[in-house]
């Protein structure tokens, strides 16, 4: 008796068992559209819930039949391929501007190029964030901001250093040389580092190709159908001894570049730790409002130009969609960032969302600054600029010579062609080396950093 | 005769039924979270991917492909160096701890808690206060000592050659705790009846300890070694954390290599590839281990 009553138990839980997760989700009633918003904002931000809330409700009073679920997803790699590959992803997310072709390559992309074209903003979209957003023709993305490398300083480190004019605005260094003169003197007169140089990961090797340009230094190039990297080049020498110079010979970096990453950059900015960075528009919210600089504070100039030139890095963040999404899905969610104001649609909705979004960074302690086009429809960037002048919160003349200077089109370049992350990692390498070592032998680190680019082309594009 | 046969398989089933029941649950669940992704990714190295669905078979052109990156021959060595330096730093630790805790005569259960405390740290947080002390600047914990004492200020995790070294003295002060409780254990099953004729005997602490203690804990020593071999060889955070492979892959290993490809190329097939190689190597060493092992108690 006991023993049949024990195997009896022990069935019951093993059913108990196998059928404990089997409950299916019951999902929202069928026939009627409804998106889920990645995009939307996470639980601290409150105001910017808030803003999304409004948006939500000025959508469904044009679209009352589509349901907006907001479904807060941060882009990260670990859990992006399960939810891909699951068909869970949210209808529309954002992601970061390295991970376009990775995602495209593995077919993770939903094809938004239809919808783009029955809307017409195909056509409106900067080129070359086209290009970014593409592969074989075919568009898998829209551009939440295009951003351009500069230079972003606390000015109250320049101005306790005395690096002002007569109207207390940063003298900011115009070319490379004149960054470590600047830098010396900032760290003299105020103990911070000069400049925040980052040589922890990728994003190390990222920044060294806009400095390096500047030295005339160009990475990889095409040579009949072949690429050729071009590491070793006596001007990316250059660049890689001016970064040794101004760790070993003026030593205005701060403490350990190896340790330092895209948002200990920021840190350091915004903390004051250090007085230059090199960074993008679209990033000013990292320095005020997640670490705590005032607004005001923060000034942006143009990359320094090297012996052959200014240069700055140019890209665009993109908003990506589901590969389960319905074409129906799809173009709700186009429609509502068409309410945020972040598609190229003048309309009234379009700009009350420009307008809210303009507040709420006024608001949070962010400078509110024009974009950086990532659209071309020129009405579009008008009325982008009208509706966030009444919520300028800046002294524009802090980043004016940035936007002179991004405005130039010869001036902007795109990120180096192929097998961009392998390339940065092999110059993060060379980096590291040079930032803990005062006499690293440059030359001979560029020839194996060549040997081992090429052969990663060789394996790869060249195949 | 099917008679008998159904007659005997309820008999089996009578005797074992019950037994086999229980064990289902355990058996579905290590099968679906262990063995078959432990198959699964054997599989992944061998087909091409597009994400994590497999297109065709690509024999072993993924491990050609991983032999042939830049950064595997430094990964290898790193892995190595990481294991034999935490057989000559994180080996002898908890010993030691061990033999000293048990030969006190106040304060034992103090020092037990004491040396187990690193262990309840969790891993991310002993991993960034260690990069706090190892900062290589004037504002470094170490370099501030190292300042009063009048000295320069040095390069720690940031000199090529210290970096493995000091990232296994991270591990070591983190893991050596929980190892010295187990070594404490050990000690007490040692009959005091071996000491007492050691002592009769004339043998002084150390003779003790190379003549009765030591040898009373060497299958104990055995098993630890090995076991400290395969978790050693599979360090990830630390570096990851700490200096994310450098300076100039200084300190990457096999498994953050394996990272590399998984979670920043979506290069499944590529990771896999990795993953088995250390796998593999790892049998290697086991068995070898095991082999040197039998010949010795032979």
């Amino acid at each position: 008796m006991k023993r049949t009553l024990s195997v009896l138990l022990m069935i019951a839980c093993l059913t108990g068992f196998l059928f404990a997760n089997g409950q299916k989700d019951s999902g929202a009633a069928k026939g009627a559209t409804s998106i889920k918003l990645g995009i939307w904002p996470e639980d601290t931000l409150t105001g910017d819930i808030e803003m999304h809330k409004g948006y939500v409700k000025a959508f469904n009073e044009i679209y009352p039949d589509i349901k907006v679920i907001p479904a807060y997803y941060k882009y990260a790699t670990d859990t992006y391929v399960p939810l891909a590959v699951s068909g869970k992803l949210p209808t529309i997310y954002e992601t970061w501007f390295t991970e376009p072709q990775k995602i495209m390559k593995n077919g993770f992309a939903r094809d938004i190029t239809a919808e783009l074209k029955e809307l017409g903003w195909d056509k409106k979209m900067n080129e070359s964030v086209r290009n970014l957003l593409s592969s074989d023709g075919k568009i898998y993305g829209v551009p939440r901001d295009a951003y351009a490398l500069g230079l972003m300083i606390n000015a109250d480190l320049f101005k306790e250093a005395g690096l002002v004019d007569g109207d207390g605005l940063p003298l900011y260094p115009k070319t490379w040389d004149e960054l470590a003169k600047t830098a010396v003197i900032i760290k003299e007169k105020t103990g911070a580092a000069g400049l925040c140089l980052l040589a922890k990961d990728n994003a190390g090797g990222w920044h060294f190709t806009n400095i390096a340009w500047g030295f005339g230094a160009n990475f990889v190039v095409q040579k009949g159908n072949k690429w050729v990297g071009q590491l070793n080049s006596p001007e990316s020498a250059a660049a890689f001894q001016y970064v040794s110079d101004l760790k070993w010979k003026y030593d205005v970096l701060t403490p350990n570049p190896t340790n330092e990453d895209w948002g200990t950059g920021f840190r350091a900015i915004g903390t004051g730790s250090a007085a230059m960075y090199i960074a993008a528009q679209d990033a000013v919210n990292q320095p005020t409002q997640v670490n705590g600089l005032p607004a005001t504070s923060l000034a942006m100039a143009p990359v320094p130009a090297g012996p052959a030139g200014q240069f700055s890095l140019m890209g665009g963040t993109p908003y990506m969609f589901s590969k389960s999404a319905t074409d129906e899905e799809v173009k709700a969610a186009l429609k509502y960032l068409e309410i945020m104001g972040k598609a190229p649609v003048v309309s009234e909705t379009g700009l009350a969302g420009l307008e809210a979004d303009a507040k709420n960074r006024a608001d949070e302690g962010i400078p509110v600054i024009p974009a950086f086009p990532a659209w071309t429809d020129k009405a579009y960037l008008k009325a982008q600029q009208d509706a966030i002048d009444a919520y300028i919160n800046v002294d524009m003349r802090m980043f004016d010579s940035y936007y002179e200077k991004v405005s130039e089109e010869s001036n902007l370049r795109t990120e180096e062609p192929v097998e961009t992350q392998a390339l940065y990692a092999e110059l993060t390498k060379v980096l590291q080396s040079v930032m803990v070592d005062e006499n690293a032998d440059i030359p001979a680190l560029l020839e194996m950093a060549q040997k081992n680019y090429q052969r990663i082309l060789d394996d790869t594009v060249n195949k | 005769m099917t008679d008998t046969i159904r007659h005997r398989a309820a008999k089996v089933f009578r005797r074992n039924g019950a037994g086999w029941l229980l064990m289902l649950p355990g058996i579905i669940l290590f099968g679906f979270f262990a063995w078959v992704p432990l198959l699964e990714s054997i599989r992944l190295s061998l087909y091409n991917v597009q994400g994590i669905t497999l297109q065709d078979f690509a024999g072993l052109s993924h491990y050609v492909s991983v032999f042939r990156h830049p950064d595997f021959v430094a990964a290898v060595r790193n892995t190595f160096s990481y294991t034999l330096w935490s057989l000559v730093i994180g080996f002898p630790v908890p010993i030691i701890m061990a033999l000293i805790i048990s030969e006190l005569r106040r304060g034992k259960s103090l020092f037990k808690v004491g040396i187990y405390l690193p262990n309840i740290v969790p891993g991310m947080a002993m991993v960034l206060m260690f990069s706090f002390i190892f900062i290589p600047g004037e504002t470094g914990v170490l370099n501030i000592i190292r300042d009063r004492l009048g000295a320069e200020p040095f390069g720690w995790l940031t000199n090529p050659k210290w970096t493995i070294p000091l990232i296994v003295m991270a591990l070591t002060w983190k893991g050596a705790g929980a190892t010295a409780l187990l070594y404490i254990a050990g000690l007490q099953t040692i009959d005091s009846q071996l000491y007492d004729a050691a002592i009769i005997d004339g043998a002084g602490i150390g003779r003790r300890i190379f003549h009765v203690t030591l040898p009373g804990l060497y299958n104990l020593m055995r098993i630890l070694l090995i076991l400290q071999v395969i978790s050693v060889f599979q360090i990830l955070y630390e570096p990851l954390v700490m200096t994310n492979g450098g300076p100039n892959n200084a300190s990457l290993s096999l498994m953050q290599l394996m990272f590399r490809y998984a979670f920043t190329d979506y290069n499944y097939s590529l990771a896999s590839a990795v993953s088995v190689i250390i796998c593999l190597m790892l049998i290697i060493l086991t068995v070898l281990y095991m082999k040197m092992n039998k010949e010795q108690d032979a």
